[in-house]
């Protein structure tokens, strides 16, 4: 039997509509078992004998069907877990997914991500874990400064693709404020006009000049780097706890080590 | 022997407390005070001797012959000329004082109060106003000192009446004080807050004129935060002992969490360190709190819309190593204040010398940073993983292992109860296995159901197996080929080297030795002493 990949595009939509096809070929070939298909998220270095390969496009109306499929059998929390592991950037996340959600559907288990002794789900599990240890660190580490026109403003470089889940806790957090995160990384916006739903852009190009601060945001930031700087007790002074803690990797978009008056740099 | 002033000293400022031995002068006596115009303008200024304050942060700068001037009162006062007879000195009166340094030296104030969590209470946005709160909390940054900064910690004012000798805002310190005004403390939330550079507010204060007044000042801060700048974030504010039952009542219904310092384990101890403070005072407000606690969720079980009394809980802190206390009568004491009180954290603070005083340890002494970290980790096990103190410590074993954590000192201690089986132990005996957390023992109690376990998943869950490997087995086998026998696994432990979340960055555990070569004893001895300290 000839093993099936299908190639779909690095997005969560993409690898629902890529399980959509999957379900699909498999009934349409009489393929006999979900182990014989493959989801990837991009073209093989290598490709392998034996093997079909089809690339996907993606089709948000499959991946509507069977995002609603997985809600509806498996639970909303199981689904929003999946979604994260979705969103990781590790190779095998399309096709861990898949596998979980055949596995969910065919034992009927809202609690499949419980299930660590299957190795797909513990694959599952990883890249939701990742996921959403990205999004802790991002929910922590986003700076926003305010422009003028006063709207806040933000910049992140995110490891995995959390921004779709980033942008409901601002929103709930922040209701009435025009916000726009962006994810330097994917080159992805998210907007939030105040008081109205918040909303995904892409390959927009924003005006250098309207991406200027305000002077009191200048006043604000000086306040919270003394503020961070005063806070440390000295002779407890500890730099790799705080290095392990709070990586090195987030620093440049932070507000506390920007400029001269960066927290640990004068202590 | 004159000072030129260039800003004009008010009667206000005379009668307030900022310090004009904040400047320093040549000589200890009594001089006189001059304007601009040479008109003499007070003539009992009194210089003190203690007006030298050397910290690095301040940027004090020193004159050719040493004399120390403080940055803080402002460009004019850094040009000061500390070597001649003449001195351009601008004094600020407190209400002059611009808002980044009252930050500075309040948050300098509040830095050595350790609770700093934004933990325990689950609140959505009201789709309005502007705030949530997450029950796990978030740490928004962390300080060089590597504690988590998550809230906005400031202190109200540093001002005091009372004189607890540990404390670095006592009476009798000679230090720059200031006040914050409410409406400056939800200004710098708020801004903070939008921003993303916060969770909330922590708010503490000196005690100005009495507590009853404190807590006033607090409450009247808290509410505005609350009902004018509509404020829905996570807020921390300290319960003032001896404060007015009422207020504390009120405020308990702005605040998400609460706390009463216990200040140190002992009534002994408080009543030699903290004269003005007494233990039934303390535990008064507490009790008040908890009650209130009850009482509001019993309300809100009546009426879903009740307003809700500290939903986060109290927590309280103790201060380690300024008094002799054991670990076994600290970690009595936190149980007792998780039973007795029902309060959510107990904090330790590793004693920080700042001030000189007979009765405390010397300033340079090293903080008792490991011992901090111990007790932390037994009440953990207190909290999460139902563990009893007479478990863990009793009378003969009065202190913890410095060298091995709680949980495996307690593992080593019962070896009979070992291997678990990791397949069919209960829940209660996981969580006791060292290298198997909360999170893990959850994960294998759920995923067992479904299928066995081997090593190999376990290490995917989470578990870490270098630590557990001497206590479990996976269907009847363990890892390798162990010995459970107590010598053996302490060695394999040690090996290890635990991952201690200080050492090398400066902060070591020092055993005293004669030969630690501090610069005395390399005077003493010479370069090549004997090293003899104890690193762990």
């Amino acid at each position: 039997m000839c093993e099936q990949v299908i190639i779909c595009e690095d997005s969560m939509e993409g690898i629902l509509s890529g399980v959509y096809e999957a379900y699909r070929i498999k009934k349409e070939k009489g393929i006999e078992s979900h182990a014989f298909i493959h989801l990837v998220t991009r073209h093989p270095d290598m490709y392998r004998l034996f093997t079909e390969y089809t690339a996907q496009e993606t089709n948000p109306e499959n991946a509507d069907k069977v995002a609603g499929t997985i809600k509806a059998r498996l639970g909303s929390e199981c689904c929003y877990q999946l979604c994260l592991a979705m969103a990781s950037c590790f190779e095998d996340k399309a096709d861990a997914g898949y596998h979980t959600i055949v596995l969910g559907l065919r034992t009927n288990d809202r609690r499949i991500l419980d299930r660590l002794g299957e190795e797909c789900v513990q694959s599952a599990f990883r890249c939701a874990r990742a996921s959403s240890n990205e999004l802790c660190h991002m929910m922590e580490f986003t700076r926003f400064r305010e422009l003028e026109g006063g709207i806040l403003y933000a910049e992140i470089n995110a490891k995995h693709h959390i921004l779709p889940f980033l942008m409901p806790h601002f929103a709930d957090r922040l209701p009435a404020e025009n916000f726009v995160i962006y994810d330097k990384a994917a080159d992805i916006y998210g907007l939030h006009p105040g008081m109205k739903p918040w909303y995904l852009a892409q390959g927009v190009e924003p005006d250098s000049d309207r991406l200027k601060s305000t002077d009191s945001e200048k006043e604000y930031s000086a306040l919270f780097q003394s503020f961070c700087r005063s806070v440390a007790i000295e002779s407890r002074m500890n730099l790799r706890l705080q290095a392990s803690l709070l990586p090195l990797r987030f620093r440049p978009d932070m507000t506390e080590w920007k400029g001269s008056g960066a927290a640990g740099t004068d202590l | 022997m004159k000072f030129l002033m260039s800003a004009r000293l008010n009667k206000r400022m005379r009668a307030s407390r900022v310090k004009i031995t904040l400047l320093v002068f040549y000589r200890i006596g009594k001089f006189a005070l001059y304007d601009k115009n040479e008109k003499m303008f007070d003539k009992r200024l009194e210089i003190r001797t203690n007006v030298c304050y050397y910290k690095k942060k301040h940027n004090f700068r020193f004159g050719k012959k040493g004399y120390a001037m403080e940055r803080n009162s402002g460009n004019q006062a850094q040009s000061c000329a500390v070597d001649s007879n003449q001195a351009n000195v601008e004094l600020y009166s407190p209400e002059k004082k611009s808002v980044m340094d009252k930050l500075i030296i309040l948050t300098d104030a509040a830095k050595y109060d350790v609770a700093c969590t934004s933990s325990g209470v689950d609140r959505k946005g009201s789709g309005r106003d502007m705030g949530n709160c997450i029950a796990a909390g978030i740490c928004h940054s962390f300080s060089s000192d590597g504690r988590c900064i998550s809230l906005l910690k400031i202190l109200m004012s540093n001002e005091c009446v009372y004189d607890c000798k540990y404390c670095i805002n006592r009476r009798s310190n000679d230090m720059p004080r200031a006040t914050f005004t409410p409406d400056e403390i939800c200004e710098l939330t708020i801004n903070f807050y939008r921003r993303n550079y916060i969770e909330g507010l922590f708010l503490s204060s000196g005690i100005i004129n009495n507590p009853a007044y404190t807590m006033e000042l607090i409450y009247r801060t808290l509410y505005k935060l609350r009902n004018v700048y509509r404020f829905r974030g996570y807020v921390h504010v300290k319960g003032i002992p001896g404060a007015d039952a009422e207020l504390i009542r009120r405020t308990g219904y702005l605040a998400d969490r609460m706390s009463v310092n216990l200040e140190l384990p002992t009534a002994e101890g408080l009543e030699k360190l903290a004269p003005n403070k007494h233990r039934k005072t303390i535990l008064k407000p507490m009790r008040q709190i908890q009650n209130g606690i009850t009482q509001g969720k019993q309300e809100l079980a009546l009426y879903k819309n009740a307003p809700s009394f500290v939903p986060a809980g109290q927590s309280t802190q103790m201060i380690i190593g300024a008094t002799p206390e054991s670990d076994y009568q600290i970690m009595s004491v936190a149980e007792s204040l998780y039973d007795k009180f029902d309060l959510k954290r107990v904090f330790y603070s590793a004693y920080v010398g700042v001030n000189e005083d007979k009765a405390l340890p010397a300033i340079g002494e090293a903080s008792p940073l490991l011992r901090e970290h111990r007790l932390y980790q037994a009440d953990w096990l207190l909290r999460y993983y139902r563990f009893r103190v007479d478990e863990l410590l009793s009378e003969k074993h009065q202190n913890f292992n410095i060298l091995l954590d709680p949980k495996c000192d307690w593992a080593l201690r019962h070896l009979e109860q070992f291997p678990v089986e990791i397949n069919r132990a209960e829940y209660a005996m996981l969580l006791r296995v060292p290298g198997i957390g909360v999170k893990s023992a959850q994960r294998i109690c759920k995923a067992r159901r479904s299928s066995r376990l081997d090593f190999d998943s376990l290490k995917k869950i989470g578990v870490v197996l270098k630590r557990a490997l001497y206590f479990i087995t996976c269907s009847g086998k363990m890892m390798y080929n162990t010995k459970i026998e107590e010598d053996y696994i302490t060695r394999n432990l040690l090996a290890e080297h635990e991952r201690l979340p200080f050492d090398k960055d400066g902060v070591t555990y020092h055993q005293m030795s004669l030969f630690d070569d501090t610069p005395e004893n390399t005077m003493l001895f010479g370069t090549h002493g004997e090293r003899n300290t104890a690193y762990v």
